[in-house]
């Protein structure tokens, strides 16, 4: 599955999140994200082996256009927003019609409340982001990217979600623009799913 | 190979013998002299190394083996529909069952002509068999009988290929004489020719919808396959280019490469949809001169005068890089290309030295250079293909990259047709240093694998070389993507001038 993930450090955390995830390791500063960066990682789910291949989409609004190119193919997207930031919040709106616009309907997407453990300097209740997520069909969860707090979480749900809607036949498999490709099959029995959950976590316009 | 058509067949077959281990050794026959094989010249992609020839190989033993057997025991024309069938079938089937096919020839030749098997045919039978089996070694063990799907499937395009061949020819065979034989061997070395990367040919066979990236993942995947199937192969997986030069996200930059590259088109075409006249000639004038800086002239890489210094590949990509005045550095690529060379350079003191345990591993790095154990040659291969992959890996994120910027669009100073220049430039240097890179690691496994066997080591010399040549293809690939990016940019900047 092909996800994608977009974040630096002044802005919202998409490219911590995603080093977090694939390295197990936090690293504050992070050059500017040029289009897209990245990461790949393998994850089961039901017994079966999944590669998430992530792509970390650059936050910046002058690579919006570019960004925009990158939403078709996939599965999933995580979108994210800063919680000590409340004009990251307020972009969502635009950052998620964009992803519903460019890419494919049944794209699962999560919205994440970043930078939990700053929580003296929070500006975001984590009510608000729920209530933006019912409203708009969205799974939601805060996470920390430096103290990788549900960081592991939120992306294995994504998956788990997406891995649903194939088991549910929502996605066509044999349709790469999905953003899925069927790996190899051990034995007939025995069908290993190397999905791409094109999730593209777009911070809520920074920087 | 230009036969007379009265020659007898005896000696099509033989020259089809020996044409064989040709096919088979192009690599290896060039163990001495390593600068032979101009590795970034091709422009090729075949599939999956070299399990394709080899697997092609033993079905032309076989054919051409089944070819001699026939000439000994034909005397009726019953036979030949029998044969045909036999000739498909175990075309099309696995190598386990190439042993078998041919008794079963032999028994079919038997039964339907009522002639006492001669005691030549079933050694000649055995001779095959055990032909196979070292060709099935020679070609890195792929299609070794226990194991026979991998090959097949890597090989199943051209397997097909020699059916049609075969039935085409099939009707000339029946009504013919031994001529048509002579004639199934040219057609047949033909088909081969084609499936052989060594031939150069492979282009045609490529399906000219699907995308590189696709390609490629397809070439992984079928690893992938492969590799659940087949746990004790390790040391396979480690070397696989497909395998590594996704671990290094060159599949990523790849596609996502691909996914600009084809919204610029659309855009550059919808643009052209909006003109007339000659507004339309004149930019139709202008994207033609760009597209010029696009055709690679053909290089050679004959000049054996070139780098022994490491400085000249990083001063050369950096100074190009400037000249496209995009705000990002090659860093990963220079620096993988150094530790590429600098692999190479220790490989080849290691082998220099022999004796002594050598401090080499650029992976492990130089801390337990004492334990270190003189490298085995499948060490060498698997590093060798390592930094093919990475080196390869890395130039396709840098015109991935080089497409971001340029469609970000903030420094438009730079004329589109001088930004194509340096990028061809860079194309040209890429592959002209994985050309060189490649000789030096064929060297090195020359120098470490005098005491291999030729089969050993020839495979893995070969493996080393169309790695080399298939990553200068993608490279060359990539640099084409560019092309509508550079278009777009070109007619933005256009825009901009005239508001």
């Amino acid at each position: 599955m092909d996800v994608e993930v977009t974040q630096d450090y002044q802005c919202v955390g998409k490219s911590c999140l995603l080093l977090q995830f694939t390295d197990k390791r936090f690293q504050p500063v992070h050059d500017l994200t040029i289009g897209v960066e990245f990461g790949a990682r393998m994850i089961t789910i039901e017994g079966k082996q999944i590669k998430l291949q992530i792509w970390d989409t650059a936050g910046q609004e002058s690579f919006r256009s570019i960004t925009r190119s990158y939403y078709r193919g996939a599965a999933g997207a995580l979108l994210v927003y800063d919680i000590t930031r409340r004009d990251t919040f307020n972009h969502l709106t635009t950052w998620l019609e964009d992803a519903r616009q460019h890419s494919n309907s049944n794209m699962v997407i999560m919205l994440i409340g970043n930078k939990s453990d700053l929580e003296s300097r929070r500006e975001v209740k984590k009510e608000e982001g729920e209530a933006f997520a019912q409203e708009h069909g969205l799974i939601f969860m805060e996470t920390s990217a430096k103290t990788a707090s549900n960081v592991e979480e939120a992306f294995i749900d994504t998956a788990k979600e997406i891995f649903q809607k194939i088991q549910e036949g929502v996605f066509d498999i044999n349709n790469e623009a999905n953003g899925i490709k069927i790996g190899p099959q051990h034995a007939a029995t025995n069908a290993t799913l190397a999905g791409n959950q094109g999730g593209q976590q777009a911070g809520g316009g920074c920087c | 190979m230009s036969q007379k058509d009265n020659k007898s067949l005896e000696e099509d077959t033989c020259a089809l013998d020996e044409n064989d281990q040709k096919a088979e050794d192009t690599g290896p026959t060039e163990t001495d002299d390593v600068e032979a094989e101009p590795a970034a010249m091709t422009r090729k992609r075949p599939e999956s190394k070299t399990s394709e020839p080899s697997a092609m190989q033993e079905a032309l033993d076989q054919k051409v083996q089944e070819s001699s057997s026939i000439k000994q025991s034909q005397t009726g024309w019953g036979y030949w529909g029998n044969w045909g069938k036999n000739l498909l079938s175990t075309a099309s089937a696995t190598v386990a069952t190439v042993g078998h096919g041919i008794s079963n020839v032999i028994e079919k030749a038997e039964t339907s002509l009522g002639i006492p098997s001669p005691s030549e045919l079933s050694s000649e039978a055995k001779n095959v068999t055990e032909e196979c089996q070292n060709s099935a070694i020679a070609s890195d063990c792929k299609g070794d009988p226990e194991n026979p799907s991998p090959s097949i499937t890597g090989a199943f395009g051209m397997f097909s290929t020699i059916s049609t061949a075969v039935q085409n020819t099939g009707k000339t065979v029946i009504s013919g004489s031994l001529d048509a034989l002579e004639f199934i061997g040219k057609k047949t070395m033909d088909v081969i020719a084609e499936g052989d990367p060594g031939f150069k040919k492979t282009k045609g066979l490529m399906n000219r919808n699907s995308t590189l990236s696709q390609i490629l993942r397809e070439a992984k995947e079928k690893e992938e396959q492969r590799t659940a199937t087949e746990v004790s192969m390790a040391t396979e997986t480690k070397a696989h280019y497909g395998l590594l030069f996704d671990e290094f996200q060159g599949l990523a930059h790849l596609e996502a490469l691909e996914m600009l590259s084809r919204e610029s088109e659309l855009k550059v075409k919808s643009v052209i949809g909006t003109l007339s006249g000659a507004e339309l000639d004149a930019l139709k004038a202008e994207l033609e001169q760009l597209k010029e800086a696009f055709s690679l002239a053909e290089f050679c890489d004959d000049e054996e005068d070139e780098k022994e210094e490491g400085e000249d590949f990083t001063r050369e990509i950096k100074g190009l890089f400037s000249q496209l005045r995009v705000s990002t550095k090659p860093d990963k690529l220079t620096q993988a290309r150094s530790s590429a060379c600098e692999l190479a350079h220790s490989l080849s003191m290691q082998t220099a030295k022999e004796e002594r345990p050598k401090e080499v591993d650029q992976q492990v790095g130089f801390g337990d250079a004492e334990q270190e154990e003189k490298k085995s040659v499948e060490d060498i291969h698997a590093s060798a293909i390592r930094s093919l992959a990475e080196l390869t890996a890395y130039s396709i994120e840098v015109f991935h990259k080089t497409a971001a910027l340029v469609l970000h669009g903030q420094e438009q100073e730079v004329l589109a047709t001088d930004r194509a220049k340096a990028l061809s430039q860079m194309t040209i240097v890429l592959c002209k240093e994985l050309s060189f890179l490649s000789k030096g690691f064929a060297t090195c496994l020359t120098a470490a694998g005098v005491e291999e066997k030729g089969d050993v080591l020839n495979p893995l010399i070969t493996g080393v070389f169309l790695e080399a040549s298939n990553s200068a293809s993608y490279i060359q690939d990539a640099f084409q993507l560019l092309l509508p990016v550079l278009q777009l940019s070109h007619i933005q900047a256009q825009a901009e001038l005239t508001q």
